[in-house]
């Protein structure tokens, strides 16, 4: 199972080799046959070709994300309940043979027979809309052949112009993917063109029917709805009907003549917005409304991350943020007055909008300051704090030989005290991705991809709820969350069971040696082209694996944080996501260690995400492998094994989703149980949902029907399953289909027993429990054998169930809790590990299974804190090395070296509306605490205050548990 | 570099025209060059639309900006210090020298003067005036001296307080007027009702008069002031008097009565049947606190504010104690009781004050900590605990308390300690 395909990847690697010569040539593209008919020569015989390759940029980057078929489905309208596939890497014949499932096996083959002809169309269609696809912001509205230019001019009047016609407009969103044109069974008939081919619209122009609709134009014919094509976009949403008329893309106005030419131009997978003319309403409702409603009900928009992910709407987005004082600008402090051009001195400048303009229009007090200050107070300038109208807004400085950036950022988003270290990170992963300041802002060629950058930066800062809108599972975003959690120098870590630990580890390890297949130099008989320096592994945001060296993997983090990739693979996003781009690791750069030097080689970075996982893997050219000329493009042969890997690694998902859904592991109280307002049956309920022997048994149960279901449903084909588990898994299907009908509607990886309401919980897991214990045979006891799970005797249960008494409940509970006393008074912690860079919390499921109103407040405020915690911390240390700064934090800190820091909090209920009673209160402490014994740590945790906690006793207790 | 460490200049210019009026501060003048290019940046801001406030240079250094009544332009250049003990100061810090020294400046002149400046070398000459107010305020010469960052009275709590209120509320009467007060140590230790009624920043800026009037050793004095907030443009008279070395009494008044009556007539009758007593209150000295308040040992240094009175005790405890460790110096432990009022009002307690600045400044000022409105849930206490001691504050709808404590107290009874420190002093005193 290790090695993918020879065969295949030896083609590949070949192609490859000239994948960018090709890409150049024919980048004006109109000539379809002569490139279809050059790749076929390239193409061996029964190839497929990666999906990615024609995102491939001059300079060699990559960047392809693709969502996963069940995403789209989900984007779809909700009626859509059989199994989908899930839309799987189609590289390697392997795979294929893997699948055990018959109809997938047959739609594989059919796929596969349909593909070469498609391919080619896809291929030039893709190739067609290429100029344009990836360039951010100013370029990409430039571009003629871009929608977004026509939406708004046109919106207006082609609205009202319909009304006049008292007809019935609805509107439809339909996800469509170019990409897998290709895939879909449909054979192009000639004539139906993308419309049907892409949509599955079946239109029969006028001149073909042989009759005159009076209605119609004679060139300019509308687009009736004549028929639908099965399993088609169209069909699948079930609300484009017969007869319906096409009148608009996205807002642009579509005839027979112009529909072609639109529907080419959409870039990649994307959702896009039909507007239909209807005979009959749709409902009662009056239609404007409903249409209205319909489209946020239904079908949630692929979110705006994922569009500017893209590279798409860039123009929109930060229109809605352009009353928003921010600005980034790279100012260069060397006067040249032989140079004429105006502005010389702004190199690089974003966003262009009137209030940052204002920004830049003061850009000299910035330069002055600069200059002077470090002259008066004998440090350089760290910030500046201004007021522009009501808005106050913060301006953090970094200044580079000549050069100086300046980021402006509104006061309410991003702190005084925690500006530095956002400048600080922004300006690393700069120079991780550019090498230097000066080669980022200074190319030109670089603008509109900084644009983007900065584009993705701001919105995550400023907005961003408005970037997960239509994600439905994502919690409101927590802007001190993320700013504390960003900013630390660390990666979230989850702790696996350790025979789980050990499979992912020793995965890794072989897939690092690059000993096989032909990534071995045995193979060609050349050297080999990269050496892996190490790579670290994702699983839905969490680090599960890290053989990387502490600097390189906050590198590698700093990326993935920026462009937002961990969040989007924990949210079934990813169907395949490559990335590959040349970085400049900042250890090795700067080469800080005596004696040994590094080698001098050029370093590359792949990222491969495939749904849950993701892997980056850091590569190295020159030094023992040969070195790299020019720009070099990714390599199929690293890109397959690493997809090899995660297959490989996709075995394991079982048991690290059991992880998950594990109870946490220091227990957690739910804020919301200390407010007298809970009833002591909440409380009771809640303290059995706490307790570890009680709800892991459950979330056992749960976590396994939740499996099945999954399967099931989504038929995830990778998911190999050892025998006995699928045993199992067919034998309390049927149970659960008749017992759980939450479940059915709940995604694949949230277990039902996550639901709020506690009460329900508790009355849930007694019914799986007795279910399980009396169904005696075949199914639940297979349920219990499967290897890994630890979970006492079942024939156990029975008794334990029966016995289960309150103070029992509690004792049991008792052992696993961080904190001392009869109850959990654990709200919240993070716990960071200074030398390996990463840092552990409560997982957001853990945090989601504690819902409440009160909860996430908390959490919030607790985030809030821990900002001035840790720049106390900060502050009160002298120069230590740190993440984004080697220089020292703004010393000033008159207090002495802070140890430890508390704050105690008191949190009502809101909207208390009884007058006579006073409202219930409930304080806590948010402490942080700093120890440099045995190793750095810095631990941060929130607890009720009913009982005295020492945090340093609390962060050894905890410490124990991150076993490495 | 051009500033001492941890020094800090204050330079002040006229805002239209960019000419310096004085600079006070540091040893070594800062070059004109400097001067202009702060004034200029600021200026150039002005005029398109943005206003600058606070800048902020590694190691501490920080110069702030602010302007008043669209006429004077005060800037505060502060040198940081690298890993200088105290040496830097907080940006709020700056901004309540700033409105102080500007306070300072229409309690001397008055308002007009100020404002409708007819003729700058004048205004010059007048402005020197203010240098020893002003200088008081930069330097914190005086130790205990709390209230030029608190914005509270400076108090003190004799033994039997009964008695100075009934006298000082006599005296002033006597003299005319509604506003009297006893002050003890350089803090009040008695004063009319009307007199808390003036504006917390008046108050303060007062009683800074009367400490440095007093320094000057005479008997008695009359000198005319205006009141910040109260009376901008008209002038009061503000009269002193010695009773014993360390302790006078004050009345504003009118133009009656003179200084030489109100001291042959009225001092006398009210005041001297008072001396024994007004020992024992000189006797208290700087703890503020009459001996019937036993203090915990392990209490190394108290700030207590009443929020409501606007008035502040503070004492620093001195070798009473039995503790191995190094030895904290009583101006170390002054200076980590101010830094530690300054980290957890900026952060955690929102300092209110809604009488003394009006909401025009309000804006101007910027509020440029605002981290505490970022929090969802209201803050009540806090502790830090760093190498030379623990810290802890708390707060409560009535009192803000900071303690410093021995590093030898577990953290756990901090809180038990500092409760139980606030109940204590409020039984014993009604604070």
């Amino acid at each position: 199972m290790a090695t993918a395909n020879p065969r295949h990847c030896a083609g590949k690697s070949i192609s490859s080799r000239h994948t960018d010569e090709e890409a150049a040539q024919s980048d004006g593209g109109s000539d379809g046959g002569s490139t279809a008919s050059s790749f076929s020569s390239s193409d061996s015989s029964d190839d497929l070709e990666p999906e990615w390759l024609d995102d491939i940029q001059k300079n060699g980057e990559l960047f392809y994300l693709e969502l996963s078929e069940g995403e789209e489905e989900a984007a779809l309208a909700q009626q859509v309940n059989q199994g989908v596939s899930t839309n799987h890497v189609r590289f390697s014949e392997n795979e294929a043979e893997i699948i055990t499932e018959q109809n997938k096996k047959q739609r594989c083959g059919s796929r596969a027979k349909g593909e070469p002809t498609l391919k080619k169309l896809a291929r030039i269609l893709r190739r067609k809309r290429r100029p344009s696809q990836r360039r951010g912001g100013k370029d990409g509205c430039k571009d003629s052949s871009s929608p977004p230019a026509s939406i708004l001019k046109n919106q207006q009047g082609q609205r009202q112009g319909v009304t006049v016609q008292q007809q019935q407009l609805k509107e439809v969103c339909v996800y469509l993917n170019p990409k897998r044109l290709g895939g879909s069974s449909t054979p192009l008939c000639d004539g139906g063109g993308l419309l049907e081919a892409l949509l599955g619209v079946v239109h029969r122009p006028a001149w073909s029917r042989g009759q005159e609709d009076p209605a119609v134009l004679t060139r300019e014919e509308r687009l009736t709805v004549h028929g639908l094509i099965p399993n088609s976009p169209a069909i699948k949403c079930g609300q484009i009907l017969i007869g319906d008329v096409l009148v608009a893309v996205d807002d642009v106005d579509v005839t027979s003549e112009n529909i072609e030419r639109v529907l080419s131009c959409i870039p990649g997978p994307t959702q896009v917005r039909l507007t239909l003319e209807t005979v009959a309403p749709l409902d009662r409702v009056s239609a404007g409304d409903a249409s209205l409603i319909r489209r946020t009900k239904t079908s949630p928009p692929v979110s705006q991350l994922v569009r500017l992910l893209w590279g798409e709407d860039t123009a929109e987005l930060q229109m809605s943020i352009s009353h928003i004082p921010h600005i980034v600008m790279y100012l260069s402090l060397k006067l040249d007055s032989t140079s004429p051009q105006e502005e010389e001195e702004v190199l690089y400048q974003y966003p262009v909008s009137e209030a940052s303009s204002q920004l830049k229009g003061v850009r000299g007090i910035f330069i002055t300051l600069c200059d002077m200050l470090e002259n008066v107070t004998g440090g350089r300038i760290i910030s500046s704090s201004l007021l522009l109208g009501k808005h106050l807004v913060h301006v953090g400085y970094w200044k580079e030989s000549n050069n100086l950036v300046v980021i402006g950022l509104p006061a309410e988003r991003v702190p005084l005290l925690y500006l530095q270290t956002v400048v600080g990170d922004v300006v690393r992963t700069l120079k991780v991705m550019y090498g230097s300041l000066d080669s980022a802002f200074c190319k030109v060629d670089h603008a509109p991809r900084l644009d983007h950058f900065f584009c993705l930066f701001f919105q995550q800062l400023i907005q961003p709820s408005r970037l997960r809108e239509g994600s439905s599972s994502a919690p409101p975003p927590d802007i001190s969350g993320t700013l504390f959690l960003d900013g630390l120098p660390a990666v979230r870590w989850l702790t696996l069971p350790p025979e789980i630990k050990m499979e992912v580890d020793t995965v890794l390890s072989d897939f690092e040696s690059s000993d096989f297949g032909e990534m071995s130099e045995d193979f060609f008989g050349l050297r080999r082209l990269y050496i892996i320096l190490g790579s670290c592994l994702f699983y839905k945001s969490y680090l599960i694996a890290n053989h990387l060296p502490k600097e390189d993997l906050l590198d590698v983090c700093l990326y993935c944080q920026h462009y937002c990739l961990l969040p989007l693979a924990s949210e079934q996003r990813v169907g395949q996501l490559v990335i590959w781009r040349e970085v400049f690791p900042q250890q090795r750069a700067n080469g800080a260690t005596p004696g040994y030097s590094q080698p001098e080689g050029r370093h590359f970075l792949l990222i491969v995400g495939l749904r849950h996982f993701m892997q980056c893997v850091l590569l190295e050219a020159g030094g023992c492998a040969s070195p790299a000329l020019g720009s070099p493009g990714p390599d199929c042969v690293y890109i397959d094994q690493v997809k090899a890997t995660l297959l490989q690694l996709e075995v394991l998902e079982p048991g690290i989703e059991e992880r998950l859904n594990a109870p946490p592991a220091p227990c957690l109280s739910c804020a919301d149980w200390f407010l007298p307002a809970a009833t002591a049956r909440d409380r009771l309920d809640s303290l059995a949902s706490s307790s570890p022997v009680f709800s892991k048994l459950a979330g056992a149960v749960k976590g396994s029907s939740s499996g099945s279901r999954a399967r099931a449903l989504f038929g995830e084909k990778s998911w190999r399953a050892s025998p006995q588990r699928s045993l199992s898994d067919s034998g309390s299907e049927g149970q659960m289909d008749a017992g759980s009908g939450s479940s059915s509607s709940a995604a694949p990886g949230l277990s039902p027993h996550s639901t709020p309401d506690s009460a329900r919980k508790l009355g849930g897991r007694r019914d799986s429990l007795g279910s399980g214990g009396s169904d005696g045979s075949g199914g639940s006891g297979g349920l219990f054998k499967i290897p890994r799970m630890k979970h006492p005797n079942p024939f156990y249960l029975g008794t334990l169930k029966k016995t289960l008494t309150e103070r029992e409940t509690e004792e049991m509970y008792n052992t696993m809790k961080l904190t001392s006393g009869a109850e959990n008074t654990l709200f919240h912690y993070v716990l960071m590990e200074t030398v390996q860079g990463i840092f552990i919390a409560p997982t957001h499921r853990e945090v989601a299974q504690l819902s409440g109103s009160i909860h996430p407040q908390l959490i919030r405020n607790f985030h809030h804190c821990c900002l001035s915690i840790r720049a106390a911390f900060q502050q009160s240390l002298p120069a230590r090395s740190r993440r984004a700064a080697d220089r020292p934090q703004g010393g000033g800190w008159g207090l002495g070296p802070v140890k430890e820091h508390g704050v105690l909090f008191q949190c009502k209920p809101e909207n208390w509306t009884d007058q006579k009673k006073p409202a219930p209160t409930m304080t806590y402490w948010v402490i942080g605490r700093m120890l440099l014994e045995p190793v750095p740590q810095e631990f941060y945790v929130c607890f009720h205050d009913s009982v005295p906690e020492v945090p340093v006793e609390m962060a050894f207790r905890l410490s124990f548990g991150l076993a490495l | 570099m051009m500033l001492q460490d941890g020094s800090t200049q204050l330079l002040c210019l006229t805002a239209s025209s960019g000419v310096p009026l004085f600079t006070r501060g540091a040893s070594k003048q800062l070059p004109f060059s400097v001067i202009g290019s702060l004034n200029g940046v600021h200026m150039f801001g002005g005029g398109q639309g943005v206003v600058l406030t606070c800048s902020e240079t590694q190691g501490g250094g920080k110069v702030v900006w602010r302007v008043f009544q669209d006429s004077v332009m005060l800037i505060a250049v502060s040198g940081g210090g690298d890993g200088g003990v105290g040496s830097s100061k907080e940006e709020a810090h700056l901004q309540r020298l700033l409105e102080n020294v500007w306070g300072c400046m229409v309690l001397v002149l008055g308002l007009d003067e100020l404002v409708n400046v007819r003729n700058v070398e004048r205004l010059k000459r007048e402005l020197r005036s203010c240098f020893s107010l002003i200088d008081e305020l930069l330097e914190d010469k005086q130790e205990g001296i709390l209230g030029n960052l608190t914005h509270c009275a400076d108090s003190l709590v004799p033994p039997n307080p009964a008695l100075f209120q009934e006298a000082v509320d006599g005296f002033a009467q006597a003299a005319d007027s509604e506003f009297g007060c006893l002050v003890v140590h350089g803090r009040i230790a008695s004063a009319t009702e009307k007199w808390w009624r003036l504006a917390p920043q008046e108050v303060v800026l007062l009683s800074a008069l009367i400490r440095s009037l007093s320094a000057s050793g005479s008997a008695s004095c009359d000198y005319p002031i205006f009141l910040p907030h109260g009376s901008p443009t008209v002038a009061h008279r503000l009269l002193r008097f010695q009773l014993l070395p360390g302790a006078d009494v004050c009345v504003l008044c009118g133009p009656t009565p003179s200084l030489h009556g109100a001291e042959t007539g009225l001092v006398g009758r009210f005041w001297s049947p008072l001396v024994e007593t007004l020992r024992e209150c000189l006797a208290v000295g700087e703890r503020c606190l009459p001996g019937s308040v036993s203090l915990r040992p392990d209490v190394l240094a108290l700030l207590l504010i009443n929020r409501e009175t606007r008035r502040a005790v503070s004492c620093v405890r001195t070798s009473n104690y039995h503790y191995d460790g190094p030895l904290l110096s009583k101006a170390r432990c002054w200076e980590l009781l101010k830094l530690f009022y300054i980290f957890s009002t900026s952060r955690y307690f929102t300092q209110e004050e809604p009488l003394c600045v009006s909401t025009e400044e309000n804006a101007q000022r910027g509020n440029t900590e605002d981290f505490p409105l970022g929090f969802s849930h209201q803050p009540q206490q806090c502790y830090l605990v760093t190498e030379e001691c623990k810290s802890y504050g708390l707060q409560t709808p009535q009192h803000q308390l900071f303690l410093l404590i021995l590093p030898s107290v577990p953290t756990f009874a901090l809180r038990t300690l500092a409760t139980q420190t606030l109940s204590d002093i409020v039984a014993a005193t009604g604070f």
